[in-house]
């Protein structure tokens, strides 16, 4: 990311923009659709996330690299999300635990489908699967977790491993 | 005795102490039950961690362009209280914006697409109650409650997306001469079947009001209908602009969903 591409996009330049989404954008929608659970969901989350940075260039410093500075706003803006529709379900994850319905795969040795990957993830329950997330795929660790979540850290712990073990069991069928 | 599932976990991430590494490992010698379990969950982190980011769909940017150039346009008039302006409001975000790029002509009528979009994007994120356990909530009441909350939150989301719609095909519809015959016939054949399963889900809905598949396939439908729609115009968009490679793939995309 050069100085210019930065100075530009600070200026409102939506074709610097451009570039900036064309850089990010797989990454960012990628965290957005797994942490969010659904690929529409994270779509609607990638336009949000994208449309905040766009708002909120004018104030990056150039203290972090500006794709930090967009990855911190990207998992806020997520982590705001999976918070307020937590709080608007009102629900306990043991309980979405039993409705997890999902057909396993039939027990393979080949290796793991992209695709089937992705739906597994998709259908982790609530709370376990963000943990699983910033842990398994994002690389935060145990407290890192925890702070983001605003759990304990040994949840984080618990839930991570509650994650592994439903997918194996989704991509297994164990 | 097996190792807990905590123990295992540890020993995969290589949390253990020694000694306890030294006993998983031991047992795992001697128990291929075990052993299948470490190699099942090794395989997955290993899969998720080599997975290539998801490609985003090719209509998001040209909805967050139209976004853009919406609120850009809002700036530019005073006195302007459109969606962007709202959406503004509380932000704090001090971002300078630039005019540099003329304005095309199609804006305005994009402008709409871009409101409906945002509306679509921002302020409907209906999510389906889950099934609520009496024993939970402690009382029947509580549970009989919910089940209103739900049905009103429903009808709401459920208004809400009519009118995204109602205004998105009010522009595909107006716009539609530009699209070939062919791919403007696979656009009503894909939204009649959209409908359908829209007008379907509608009448479950109605039927059994608590039920969560039947909130969840309606709000589906309503998504890809808002979706397919908004691929038409982004398609117009790029017709115009004369972005024949946008074009196509987006057409492509269109002629994929439905099927």
């Amino acid at each position: 990311m050069t100085v210019d591409l930065v100075a530009r996009i600070q200026s409102g330049d939506v074709d610097a923009f451009e570039t900036l989404y064309r850089q990010h954008s797989a990454r960012i929608y990628t965290l957005a659709s797994r942490m969010a659970g659904s690929a529409e969901d994270g779509e609607d989350l990638l336009q949000e996330i994208f449309l905040q940075a766009y708002r909120k260039v004018g104030s990056f410093k150039g203290d972090s690299a500006l794709g930090t500075w967009l990855y911190r706003l990207a998992l806020n803006h997520c982590l705001d999300f999976v918070r307020s529709r937590q709080a608007k379900m009102n629900k306990l994850t043991e309980t979405l635990d039993a409705e997890t319905s999902i057909e396993p795969t039939a027990r393979r040795e080949t290796p793991i489908a992209r695709l089937d990957l992705e739906r597994a993830v998709e259908r982790l329950p609530e709370g376990c699967r963000e943990a699983f997330v910033l842990h398994d795929v994002e690389g935060f660790d145990h407290k890192e977790v925890a702070d983001l979540l605003g759990i304990a850290e040994g949840t984080s712990k618990s839930q991570v491993f509650k994650a592994r073990l439903k997918l194996r069991g989704f991509l297994r069928g164990k | 005795m097996h190792p807990s599932d905590t123990a295992l976990n540890d020993f995969i991430d290589g949390t253990l102490g020694a000694a306890e590494r030294l006993e998983v490992e031991q047992h795992l010698a001697g128990c291929a039950v075990c052993r299948q379990t470490v190699d099942d969950l090794r395989e997955i982190l290993r899969a998720i961690g080599e997975a290539e980011p998801l490609d985003a769909p090719v209509r998001a940017w040209s909805r967050l362009e139209r976004a853009i150039r919406m609120e850009r346009e809002d700036v530019a008039v005073p006195g302007s209280h459109g969606i962007a302006s709202r959406e503004r409001q509380g932000d704090g975000g001090g971002r300078q914006r630039g005019s540099r790029q003329a304005l095309s002509p199609w804006v305005p009528w994009l402008a709409a697409a871009a409101a409906l979009v945002l509306a679509v994007a921002i302020g409907m994120r209906y999510v389906p109650a889950r099934h609520v356990d009496v024993a939970e909530t402690g009382a029947p009441a509580a549970a009989g409650e919910a089940a209103l909350s739900v049905e009103t939150e429903l009808r709401q989301a459920e208004a809400h997306y009519e009118n995204a719609i109602k205004g998105l095909e009010a522009i595909a519809n107006s716009e539609q001469s530009e699209l070939d015959p062919r791919t403007a016939a696979t656009l009503q054949k894909n939204l009649a079947v959209i409908d359908q399963a829209i007008s379907e889900s509608r009448a479950a809905v109605r039927a059994q009001p608590a039920s969560e598949p039947a909130q969840q396939s309606l709000i589906d439908g309503f998504k890809t209908k808002i979706g397919l729609l908004q691929d038409t115009v982004a398609l117009i968009n790029e017709m115009r602009k004369g972005n024949e490679a946008g074009a196509a793939r987006i057409a492509s995309g269109l002629k994929q969903k439905g099927t």
